[in-house]
C-alpha cells in the first residue's frame, strides 16, 4: 500500500467517513467466498478459447485417488497447470501420464471451488510428438462416442437375403474389384450399385457423402431395386491416409445411413471412426463383401440336402402305404363276404338239422302229443331262423368295418373287367379295354385310352 | 390348400417370379409339411412335386446368375441420378 491518503489510518472504520463508489447505498459489497468463486467459476466456463483447450507442457507430480482419478500438474519454465483426469477418462486413454514427460492433453478448463482452484479437465491426453492426428482422433472419438453413436444397441442387423447392394468406394484401385469379385463368386444373384468417391486427401469426405447421399436415394424404391445394404471400402493406408473415415460428417452419414452399412477399410489392424459407427465391421473391403451376402456353395449344399430329405419322405410315405394295402389286402382275403357267409350258413344248418333231429326223436317216443309237439316245432325252428338271421346282421355289420368299401372312402379304387376281375396289372389291359372303376360312392365306366407299364 | 400350404403345380410363370429366397423359404416349408406327416398319398406326392419345382428353380438361378453392377452417375443441373450397366470387364 503506498498510496498517499490524508485521512486517518482508521477513517473506513467511520461509517460516516468515505464515500463507497461502488456501493452508494452504503458500505461496499461483501460477497462470501463460495459467492465469489461462483462468480470466477461462471467467467471461466463461459469462456469459449477455454472449453476446449489443447495445451503441451512436462508432466510435474502426479497422483492417483482412492476413487481413480488421477490429479497431476503440467508446467513448462513459467507456469503450472493442475490437471484431473477423471476415472473413467483414465480407463479409456491408453498412455499413462508420468513425471518428466512431456504430453499434450485435450479438456476443458473449470473451476473446483472446494480448493479454490481452476484445473484442466482432461479427456485426451498423448505424448508430446505422438501427432496431432492421434489426439484430435481419440477426442472425436471421445465426442462420438459420448453421444452414444457407436453403441451396439444402435447396431442393425445386416438382411438375409440382399437384393441390390450399395457401394461406395474409390473408381480406382483394387478395392472395386476385389469387392465385386467376392460377389461375382460368393453369391452373383445381387445387384451392385456402385458409388464412386474418393477416399484419400482433404476432398474425400464431401465426396463419400454425396456418394452416400446418391445411394441413400436408392434405398426407397418399393420394387426390389431399392438397396438392402451399404458397403463402403478403402484400402490400407496409414492414419493420414485413413482420415477421410475419422471426419466427423462422414462418421454421422455411417451412423445414419437408412440401410445396414458394412465398413472395410483398410487392413485388419487400421480402424477408422467409421468402421465403429457402422453396423458391421469388416477388417477388409473383401471381408465386407463376404460378410454382405450369403454364400452360394451354402445354398447349393442346403439345397441338396433338402432334395434328399424330400425324396426320402415321399419314398417312406409311398412305401408306407403300399405296405398297409398289402396288409388290408391279406385281411380283406380272410374275410371275403362269400366265405363268411358260407361259413354262418353252414354253422346255422347244423344247428337245424340238430333242432329237427332232436325233435322228431322226440315225436318218435310221443306219439300222443304229436300234433303239439309238432306245432311246438315249427315255433322253434322260427325262432332258430330268426336267431340265424340276427347272426347274419352282425357278420355283415364287422364285416362292413373291414371291407374294401371303407378302404375306398380313403381314396383308393378297384378296377375290374366287365366279367368282375380285378385289374392288378397295367399290362393285363389292352387300349380299348372297357373296365369299370368302383369308387366309394359309385363307379365309373371308363376306357382304356393308353397303356403305361412302370414295372422297372 | 393344406396348413395354408399350396399344393397346386408351380407354372413357370409363377417360378421365374419367385426370387430366391421366397422359393428357398417355400421349399423348407415344404419339406418341413412333408416330414409332419399325415398327409394323403396324392397330397404327399403333389407336395414333393411342387418341392422339386422349386428345388430346380432355386438350382437354377445359382447356376445361372450373373452378377450385375451399375455404376451412379450423378444427373446434371440437380436432376435426379441414373445408373448405367459396367461392363464385368471394366471392374475386372
Amino acid at each position: 500500500m503506498t498510496q498517499r491518503d490524508d485521512r486517518p489510518w482508521d477513517a473506513w472504520l467511520r461509517p460516516d467517513s468515505v464515500p463507497d463508489e461502488t456501493s452508494p447505498v452504503g458500505g461496499p459489497r461483501i460477497r462470501s467466498v463460495g459467492e465469489l468463486t461462483r462468480v470466477v467459476r461462471d467467467r471461466l466456463r463461459g469462456a469459449s478459447e477455454l472449453r476446449d483447450v489443447w495445451v503441451e507442457g512436462e508432466v510435474g507430480q502426479v497422483s492417483v485417488s482412492a476413487a481413480g482419478h488421477a490429479y497431476l500438474t503440467l508446467k513448462d519454465a513459467s507456469a503450472q497447470l493442475r490437471c484431473v483426469i477423471f476415472r473413467d477418462e483414465r480407463a479409456r486413454i491408453p498412455f499413462e501420464p508420468q513425471t518428466g514427460l512431456k504430453v499434450v492433453v485435450h479438456g476443458r478448463i473449470d473451476v473446483f471451488e472446494q480448493q479454490g482452484a481452476y484445473q484442466l479437465y482432461v479427456d485426451a491426453l498423448q505424448p508430446a510428438g505422438y501427432g496431432d492426428l492421434a489426439l484430435r482422433l481419440e477426442a472425436l472419438r471421445a465426442k462420438l462416442a459420448a453421444e452414444g453413436l457407436f453403441e451396439s444397441a444402435r447396431k442393425r442387423p445386416l438382411p438375409d437375403w440382399p437384393r441390390t447392394i450399395g457401394l461406395a468406394t474409390s473408381e480406382t484401385g483394387a478395392v472395386l474389384h476385389d469387392v465385386v469379385q467376392v460377389l461375382r463368386r460368393r453369391w452373383p444373384l445381387v445387384r451392385v450399385v456402385f458409388a464412386p468417391c474418393l477416399v484419400q486427401g482433404d476432398t474425400a469426405p464431401a465426396t463419400i457423402l454425396g456418394a452416400l447421399r446418391s445411394l441413400a436415394r436408392w434405398t426407397d424404391l418399393g420394387d426390389g431395386r431399392a438397396i438392402d445394404l451399404l458397403i463402403l471400402a478403402r484400402g490400407g493406408g496409414s492414419l493420414e491416409d485413413l482420415w477421410p473415415f475419422n471426419d466427423e460428417r462422414v462418421v454421422r452419414a455411417v451412423a445414419a445411413f437408412p440401410r445396414p452399412v458394412v465398413v472395410g477399410v483398410g487392413h485388419e489392424s487400421d480402424v477408422t471412426l467409421a468402421d465403429f459407427a457402422a453396423d458391421v465391421r469388416a477388417a477388409t473391403p473383401s471381408v465386407a463383401a463376404e460378410l454382405a451376402v450369403p454364400s452360394r456353395d451354402d445354398l447349393s449344399a442346403r439345397l441338396a440336402a433338402l432334395h434328399r430329405r424330400s425324396d426320402a419322405l415321399v419314398a417312406a410315405a409311398v412305401g408306407g402305404r403300399r405296405r398297409s394295402l398289402d396288409t388290408e389286402r391279406r385281411a380283406l382275403d380272410a374275410l371275403r363276404p362269400a366265405a363268411v357267409l358260407a361259413a354262418e350258413r353252414e354253422r346255422l344248418g347244423l344247428l337245424l338239422d340238430r333242432a329237427t333231429d332232436a325233435l322228431t326223436g322226440r315225436l318218435a317216443r310221443d306219439q300222443a302229443s304229436l300234433e303239439r309237439l309238432r306245432a311246438r316245432a315249427r315255433v322253434l325252428v322260427d325262432i332258430g331262423v330268426q336267431d340265424a338271421r340276427a347272426g347274419i346282421s352282425a357278420a355283415q355289420a364287422s364285416l362292413a368295418a373291414l371291407s374294401p368299401f371303407a378302404t375306398l372312402e380313403r381314396g383308393y379304387a378297384i378296377v375290374r373287367r366287365p366279367d368282375g376281375s380285378v385289374v392288378r396289372a397295367a399290362a393285363s389291359s389292352g387300349v380299348g379295354d372297357a373296365l369299370d372303376v368302383r369308387l366309394a360312392d359309385g363307379s365309373l365306366d371308363v376306357r382304356v385310352e393308353r397303356v403305361r407299364d412302370s414295372t422297372p | 390348400m393344406t396348413d395354408g400350404l399350396d399344393a397346386a403345380p408351380l407354372t413357370e410363370a409363377e417360378l421365374a417370379a419367385m426370387p430366391f429366397d421366397a422359393a428357398l423359404a417355400e421349399y423348407q416349408a415344404v419339406v418341413a409339411r412333408l416330414e409332419a406327416g399325415g398327409l394323403p398319398l396324392e397330397l404327399s406326392i403333389a407336395l414333393y412335386e411342387r418341392g422339386v419345382a422349386l428345388d430346380g428353380h432355386c438350382s437354377r438361378l445359382l447356376a445361372d446368375a450373373e452378377l450385375r453392377v451399375q455404376r451412379l452417375v450423378e444427373g446434371s443441373g440437380g436432376s435426379a441420378p441414373t445408373l448405367i450397366d459396367l461392363d464385368p470387364g471394366d471392374s475386372a
